[in-house]
């Protein structure tokens, strides 16, 4: 069933358009991240949804209703959507206590008293917050805010859970901790979360998919396994992390299992094998996406088998960073960034071989 | 860069046998200095409020022989008093409510909807706020006058009818044009309360299902209610200081509050019975001293951080055709606020009689009259020197006392910090009489009565305490670490001061300029108790015609300092806001 459709939805703001003709449909049940810079219109796609932006074009579907129809003038108001929303700043009203926040949808919905403190309760209860219901909102961390803010927004059971990076303003450490609760407690009610971040690592760790934009329009749409390993164009790509793209020209191509094809591949004093999405004719020039972290480094001379890729070159950079080393080896192909174990002695200068399998390398038609 | 190294050498050269003697000599001028400045507010407040109480007990006035009595006090326990109190308190109630309607009406259309042209219309809004309230109430005393005013002419023409519907010699009238005022001042008080809330909040209602009036009511009004607390209660204590609304309006109605009261006790008897109306300034400053209290305890740890980083406009509402509605509102209060009084001061300079308006009565003889007058002449000059020299002086002392109060840890801070403060909860004419029995009891060495440095010091006084509040915002916006970082690299204690406190508080002193330098020409309560002939400013100059019924020269004065302060909003509005957002 779909939760959310977004069809040819475009925003302008005045002459510049924030988000350029997005189409995106939301499963029920499912984590779906819109990842991208600020300023890739993913904010902005997510109030549009919400109902607190206008789209200027398209339409937008919340189950079976039509909530905005730019061409048929019909625009549902954000109250009228029965959506819960986190907010960046968590917007927890500094006048009221934990529990009257908490009450307030509730409350606006002229629920009976009684089924109000029940409910409140509980859901403060799913958050672990129940001890600070009386607590007045001033007082509350951070952290704590947050988990007001998201009981806040499941309190009447919405449909549809917006969140608008919810975890950017909290410490590295809690982020990590916030984010895997919320991820289990979305699994286990199994409500329909879209979320809102430019973390990358928080976006791979939540979702089921992930959505990459940039410049408003959708870049990519995947799991994040796909998105990571197997990107679609540079630019997504090198939004993970910093990776190595090695320019290649295609000899050979042939199907391979999962749907994916497998190329013969040669570059400046290297060739090998890599993975492609589609039949690559030969004599194209690709980029070969090759993460740092999937590099063995090997001391020189080490043999390796016929399905790797290989290259020699001495250690230009080594970075020591306690749970790894960041390695910068220069090849005859070009420098290629590695993450190497940080148990593994090296030193810059010494000469190694580095050697990738051919299942782990990836095509970018450019 | 070779500044720099001659500060290092220097120091270096202060090092060794010098340095001991050098602190020692900095602790005792830096002591010196605070003594100095202790002495300064000593004489501008503790001395005329203990002047005050030596008169409320004292039977004679200074230098006569007399008694200690509490006659003063004996003598104001009457049901005429005890109706000029309720007359007090009363009118700043009724006129503080249906100000702040009006004003979260307009801070509300010019900050949070689409209304065109809102940012000329918050000029024209707040322009009341800097207009001398003495000239709008002689010119709506004309407008609303019984006979021949304006409105009611106008009304009689339209609808042939014999009676006037205005009298604004009425409780009405007082309130009528406190409201002006009052509207303005919480309106600037609000809008940017407005402007500062972060829109989450308000969101964050609307996606739990409330409709924009419910969050209204239930979120919006309640996050703006400190704010709105503390505006009404300073709307509340200027109410209880007013003088001119009720001397225009009230008097001739015979409607008193007290400090008309106080005021006609001086000037409008016999015998002055000036223990009365030291004993009644007690009051006044007992009722002051309980509202500044009640302000402490409700707005303590009051104050709701809504503020954030991120920068979304404030939720704009798209009102449609209503735009044009409340745009025609904000119109209409520049109209009635603005327009009506000024063109009431216009129409009335050019003709021969304020009242009789035909092309046969048209005349510049007023005109001539004002300019060819020795006195107009001499109170502009008054005026215009004690507004520029005491603005000065007001900024530099609220600076100073400012800087010792908040980024020092010098002893006596907090008594410099009180001394400061204290005019804050004295009407202009309680401070007056204070300081005319202080200057009275001066040695015949030190003549201030009957100079304009009386003024000056009243004004001085008076404006501190605003100047100190607009110095303490600019400085505890800025960090320690900057005036730190400087003295890291190497910039001596008044290199820093100069170079880095006053180059990013300068925006500030100078709107603190400008506000001062408008209390000054304002002010009427002081002025006219502490001038004489030779002293006088444009204020009283007015009060001295409008009494003698030369409403005519009145209208031509007043459209000039009118011209006066268009020009200096003007001049505030286009150099120094261009100045702060480039800073």
């Amino acid at each position: 069933m779909t939760a959310v459709l977004l069809e040819n939805v475009s925003r302008a703001f005045g002459a510049t358009l924030a988000v350029d003709r997005v189409n995106l449909k939301v499963e029920a049940g499912e984590f779906l991240t819109l990842l991208g810079p600020s300023g890739c219109g993913k904010t902005t796609t997510l109030r549009m949804i919400a109902g607190l932006e206008q789209n200027t074009t398209g339409r937008i579907t919340i189950g079976n209703t039509v909530v905005s129809d730019a061409d048929r003038s019909i625009f549902v108001a954000a109250e009228r959507r029965r959506l819960g929303m986190v907010f960046q700043s968590y917007a927890i009203w500094p006048h009221m206590t934990v529990f009257d926040n908490v009450a307030y949808p509730l409350r606006i919905r002229r629920r009976p008293a009684d089924e109000i403190k029940q409910r409140v309760m509980r859901t403060l209860d799913l958050v672990e917050m129940q001890k600070y219901a009386e607590r007045p909102a001033p007082a509350l961390s951070g952290g704590q805010q947050q988990r007001v803010a998201i009981a806040r927004a499941l309190v009447f059971e919405p449909e549809v859970l917006l969140l608008d990076e919810p975890l950017s303003n909290l410490d590295a450490r809690l982020r990590t901790q916030t984010g895997d609760e919320f991820r289990k407690l979305q699994k286990r009610l199994g409500i329909t979360s879209l979320y809102v971040t430019h973390d990358q690592e928080e976006a791979m760790a939540l979702s089921d998919r992930v959505v990459v934009m940039e410049g408003g329009k959708i870049l990519q749409v995947g799991s994040p396994e796909e998105i990571y390993q197997r990107p679609g164009s540079r630019s997504v790509a090198a939004f993970f992390g910093s990776p190595n793209l090695l320019d290649a020209e295609v000899t050979a191509s042939q199907p391979a299992d999962a749907g994916y094809f497998r190329l013969d591949v040669a570059g400046r004093n290297w060739r090998g094998h890599c993975q492609a999405a589609s039949r690559i004719s030969p004599g194209t020039r690709v980029g070969v996406l090759v993460r740092p972290e999937c590099i063995a480094l090997t001391a020189r001379d080490a043999t390796a088998d016929a399905d790797s890729i290989r290259w020699d070159g001495r250690v230009k950079e080594m970075i020591f960073r306690g749970s790894r080393r960041s390695i910068a080896v220069e090849t005859a192909a070009q420098v290629l960034r590695v993450e190497a174990p940080s148990q593994q002695p090296v030193a810059v200068g010494d000469s190694v071989t580095l050697t990738t399998s051919a299942r782990t390398a990836w095509a970018i038609e450019s | 860069m070779s500044e720099q190294t001659a500060g290092r050498l220097a120091v270096r050269r202060d090092e060794g046998t010098h340095m001991l003697d050098r602190l020692r000599a900095l602790l005792r001028g830096r002591n010196l200095a605070v003594l100095a400045l202790i002495l300064l507010l000593a004489f501008l407040t503790v001395y005329p409020l203990s002047m005050l109480l030596y008169g409320s007990l004292h039977s004679t006035p200074p230098g006569t022989a007399g008694s200690f009595n509490l006659e003063g006090y004996r003598q104001i326990m009457t049901a005429h008093n005890a109706v000029v109190l309720l007359n007090t308190i009363g009118i700043s109630f009724a006129k503080t409510i249906p100000s702040l309607v009006v004003a979260i009406f307009l801070a509300w259309i010019i900050a949070r909807t689409d209304t065109p042209c809102r940012g000329v219309l918050e000029v024209m809004i707040t322009l009341p706020f800097f207009v001398p309230p003495i000239l709008t109430a002689m010119a709506w005393g004309m407008l609303g006058n019984l006979q021949v005013g304006l409105i009611n002419q106008t009304w009689k023409a339209i609808t042939g009818s014999e009676t006037s519907p205005i009298n604004v010699y009425s409780y009405g009238g007082v309130i009528w044009h406190m409201s002006q005022y009052t509207t303005t001042f919480l309106f600037l008080f609000l809008v940017d309360a407005f402007r500062a809330m972060d829109p989450a909040l308000e969101e964050a209602s609307r996606m739990c299902g409330a409709s924009r009036w419910t969050t209204f009511r239930k979120i919006t009004l309640f996050l703006l209610l400190p704010v709105l607390t503390s505006g009404v209660m300073l709307s509340f204590i200027r109410g209880i200081e007013s003088f001119e609304s009720p001397l225009f309006f009230g008097t001739p109605a015979g409607i008193k509050v007290i400090s008309t009261e106080i005021y006609d006790l001086i000037t409008q008897r016999a015998v002055p019975e000036y223990q009365s109306a030291t004993a009644l300034s007690f009051v006044i400053l007992g009722l002051m001293l309980l509202l500044v209290v009640w302000q402490w305890t409700v707005l303590r740890g009051k104050s709701f951080q809504t503020v954030t980083g991120k920068g979304f406009n404030p939720g704009v509402v798209r009102l449609g055709a209503w735009r044009w509605a409340t745009f025609a509102f904000c119109l209409l209060f520049f109209f009635v606020t603005t327009v009506l009084p000024v063109g009431q001061l216009a129409v009335g300079s050019f003709f021969q009689f304020f009242g009789f308006y035909g092309w046969d009565m048209l005349t510049l003889d007023h005109y001539r009259a004002v300019l060819g007058d020795s006195e107009f002449w001499r109170a502009t000059r008054n005026t215009m020197m004690l507004g520029l020299v005491g603005a000065t002086a007001t900024m530099v002392l609220g600076s100073i006392v400012a800087y010792i109060s908040i980024r020092t840890t010098w002893r006596g801070r907090r008594l410099i910090d009180a001394m400061a403060w204290l005019p804050w909860m004295m009407p202009g004419i309680v401070l007056a009489i204070g300081f005319l029995w202080g200057f009275a009891m001066l040695p015949a060495q030190i003549p201030i009565y009957g100079t304009v440095w009386a003024l000056f010091l009243a004004y001085l006084a008076l404006g501190t305490p605003v100047s100190v509040r607009v110095m303490s915002g600019a400085y505890a916006q800025l960090s320690f670490d900057l005036e730190e970082c400087s003295r890291v690299h190497g910039a001596t204690f008044f290199q820093t001061l100069t170079r880095i406190l006053v180059a990013l508080a300068w925006p500030a002193f100078a709107v603190g300029w400008v506000l001062a330098f408008f209390g000054i020409m304002r002010e009427l309560s002081a002025s006219i108790m502490l001038y004489t002939t030779g002293s006088e400013v444009l204020s009283v100059v007015l009060v001295k015609r409008w009494v003698n019924g030369l409403a005519e020269e009145v209208s031509v004065i007043g459209l000039m300092m009118m011209a006066l302060v268009i020009v200096f909003r003007w001049v505030q509005l286009a150099v120094i806001k261009r100045r702060i957002s480039t800073l």
